[in-house]
């Protein structure tokens, strides 16, 4: 009996020290002792010849193709090793990267909030680099408050409808520049093709009605203040100029359309739980004739159904407000930054000179489907039917870009919601423009 | 000797207490110090006293997401309790196929609630989802409505799929207090003339208190901390109709709001608590009867 309770005392006791040391890493540390001092000088002498440079991404499209250039990085020579790390959520993940003061070296996630409370290095010296970019997408990358650059951003994006070409030349129907010939035109694809839905919206999706707000009634706002002003307006959220609550105002007007497409079934029925994967489907089987999106959906598009590329047509957004017209969105993707706490900045810098040279942007435009924002970079990043389309939208419309100084506490997603409730019968238009007045303002505080 | 022994009992508690301090104690005393703080996740936080809570309570979407969770949880917990307790009795009888049927009942317990959150929403979307589907081929499709988009019954179908995956588990808790009663009671009662209903409510239910007590704590803190189903079904919408506190946690924490979010889960946890102590001191009461 006594020893049976030594032994369990014993164990008790191994369980509790092996618990203990496990978690004492410091400890630890001091206990390795001989082997420990032995191998520092090594290290320190290691350390100052290899440097390990961390890459975080939340581009879950180009890691391989990024593994790859990573390589070819690290084989050209031996003084930098650079490893990838991919977090689907990295948006948020860097959150607790940079509260743990585990920043990664370079980054592709971007926030103007991080950008306000400099975690970000700099590159504005880069001149090299800028000279190689498009002169919209240095403006694009220019931090409208301190006027510096703090990323680089290696791709444009463009969104817009995309249409069947196809249903449109069959309808005799021609892209709408209003807002009235684009009711107009989905009133004849509902009257002669009943089985096609007109404008397929995936409803269930936040950020995708978020997007209808940012390329809509946004868009207007940045077509009629100017790219600058209409950034300086949201963060200074001068009502005045933003006008959201405005009975006649863009929110309201945008909200008012939007309800008037459903009542008449131009939209699907099934707006607030399709998903993107109803609406790939719907479109490139024919059973869709418009979606609103980026480029970032032509992949899927294609690979759902490879037969639909000479039927992709590309328009912009109408104009919907008096006095204004299409606008297309036409902004920055992939954008690369380099924390400020980095040790290593020379180094980084060299990795991203490597990444940008033209060979690997060339690979890398093809594969994303997204136009290189690098003057010397020649890629056939989509086939040429679609190209042709884009060229001709973006050279036809007002380009905007995204909104990235909205406020802190009222994302994209947020607005989307607020669209979903709007679909679902909470709020009529004028309504809809002073609860989004309100959670804008509450945003800022 | 005594004190020895209980000088021994307490170093043997240690691991556990341990464990217990590392994982609950510290955080909760970090959770309250954050509440009190205005820290987004990133920058130095400041210390902003109770803000974070008269916030809270100023917050129409806050008291709005109270209400969608104190639902939820109306609704769930009583239907999950009564519907596992008609599937206890009917398993607690003989009949062909027992064990079957109380495997296909049990089944959708053990699969993750996200998954089956997924499951249910390729079955419900109107116009695709395979119930449209069978409806139409039935020639009953008008009795098909976009449910999960819906305000009026987003919120049914959320509260009848959550009492669909854990009927089985409140069930199989049921099902052991029910074994438990000793059947010579029964067989005096029915010699003493007691009818069916008279025997549930003066034998079964009150030999069964144990269980309902587990039953109807476990499926309060469940219902009222629920998350998955929500996220995977109707992801708190359409807007925020179906949006619970727990999922509002999650938006403010990566809405760069980090400590008014742990704010809102201290004030999630005294939303749990009250009802599991008054219903832990409504069932204890009965015990004693």
């Amino acid at each position: 009996m006594k020893l049976k309770k030594i032994l369990i005392a014993l164990l008790v006791g191994t369980l509790l020290v092996g618990m203990l040391t496990s978690c004492s890493k410091g400890e630890n540390n001091q206990a390795s002792s001989d082997i420990g001092q032995e191998n520092q000088g090594t290290k320190k002498e290691e350390k100052k010849e290899t440097v390990r440079l961390k890459f975080f991404t939340g581009k879950i499209e180009t890691i391989d193709l990024m593994n790859e250039i990573i390589n070819d990085f690290n084989q050209s020579q031996n003084r930098i090793i650079v490893e990838q790390e991919y977090q689907k959520d990295a948006s948020n993940i860097i959150k607790i990267k940079f509260a743990a003061d585990q920043a990664p070296d370079i980054m592709t996630t971007y926030e103007q909030g991080f950008a306000d409370q400099g975690k970000y290095l700099d590159l504005s010296d880069q001149s090299d680099l800028w000279n190689r970019l498009t002169p919209a997408m240095k403006e694009a990358c220019t931090d409208i408050k301190t006027g510096k650059q703090y990323r680089i951003a290696t791709n444009m994006t463009m969104a817009g409808f995309f249409y069947n070409k196809e249903l449109f030349n069959d309808l005799g129907l021609d892209v709408a520049t209003t807002w009235e010939e684009f009711e107009k035109n989905l009133e004849t694809i509902k009257s002669e093709r009943p089985d096609i839905t007109p404008w397929f919206i995936f409803g269930s999706e936040a950020w995708h009605l978020g997007h209808l707000i940012e390329f809509i009634p946004h868009g207007y706002i940045k077509q009629t203040l100017g790219a600058v002003e209409a950034k300086k307006a949201m963060l200074d959220n001068d009502h005045s100029k933003l006008n959201f609550g405005a009975a006649d105002g863009p929110m309201a007007q945008f909200a008012g359309k939007m309800l008037d497409l459903l009542q008449k079934g131009y939209i699907n029925e099934d707006v607030l739980t399709a998903t993107n994967d109803n609406c790939v489907q719907d479109f490139v089987n024919g059973r869709a004739a418009m979606l609103s999106n980026g480029m970032w959906i032509l992949s899927s598009l294609l690979e759902a159904n490879p037969e639909m590329e000479d039927k992709i047509g590309f328009a912009p957004y109408p104009s919907y407000m008096p006095n204004s017209s299409p606008v297309v969105l036409s902004a920055e993707d992939s954008g690369y930054s380099i924390s400020a706490t980095t040790e290593y900045k020379e180094e980084a810098i060299e990795f991203l000179n490597f990444l940008f040279s033209a060979e690997n942007q060339k690979k890398y435009s093809e594969l994303s489907k997204a136009p290189s924002a690098f003057t010397d970079v020649d890629a056939d990043w989509a086939p040429e039917n679609i190209v042709n389309e884009v060229s001709y939208a973006v050279a036809n419309a007002v380009n905007i870009g995204f909104t990235n100084e909205k406020p802190a506490g009222f994302s994209g997603d947020d607005a989307g919601r607020m669209v979903q409730e709007l679909l679902a019968g909470k709020y009529n238009a004028e309504e809809f423009a002073i609860a989004y007045e309100n959670a804008w303002d509450s945003g800022m505080n | 000797m005594e004190k020895n022994k209980i000088g021994l009992h307490t170093f043997m508690a240690l691991p556990a207490f341990a464990l217990f301090s590392v994982f609950f104690i510290y955080p909760l005393i970090k959770g309250i110090g954050m509440s009190l703080t205005d820290w987004d996740g990133m920058s130095k936080a400041s210390f902003i006293g109770l803000d974070n809570f008269r916030q809270f309570f100023g917050d129409e979407r806050a008291i709005n997401n109270i209400r969608t969770t104190v639902l939820f949880a109306l609704g769930s917990a009583p239907l999950l309790n009564l519907v596992g307790l008609i599937y206890a009795l009917l398993m607690n009888s003989r009949f062909k196929g027992k064990g079957l049927a109380r495997m296909i009942i049990y089944l959708p317990a053990i699969i993750s609630p996200l998954i089956m959150g997924y499951i249910w929403y390729l079955l419900l979307q109107p116009g695709r989802g395979f119930i449209y589907h069978f409806l139409e081929q039935m020639g009953k499709s008008s009795w098909f409505g976009n449910w999960l988009g819906s305000y009026g019954t987003a919120m049914l179908v959320l509260i009848l799929v959550n009492v669909w995956q854990y009927a089985g588990m409140t069930m199989v808790i049921y099902l052991a207090g029910l074994q438990a009663i000793p059947e010579e009671l029964y067989e005096a009662a029915k010699v003493d003339g007691a009818t069916f209903p008279k025997r549930l409510f003066y034998i079964t239910l009150p030999m069964l208190m144990p269980a309902i007590r587990i039953n109807v704590v476990t499926n309060i803190i469940g219902s009222l901390s629920v998350f998955d189903i929500v996220m995977s079904l109707t992801s708190g919408g359409p807007g925020y109709a179906t949006e619970t506190l727990s999922i509002y946690i999650m938006r403010m924490s990566y809405g760069a709001r980090t400590g008014y979010s742990t704010a809102v889960a201290i004030i999630m946890f005294f939303i749990i608590l009250i009802p599991v102590l008054v219903s832990m001191w409504l069932t204890r009461v009965k015990s004693l009867d």
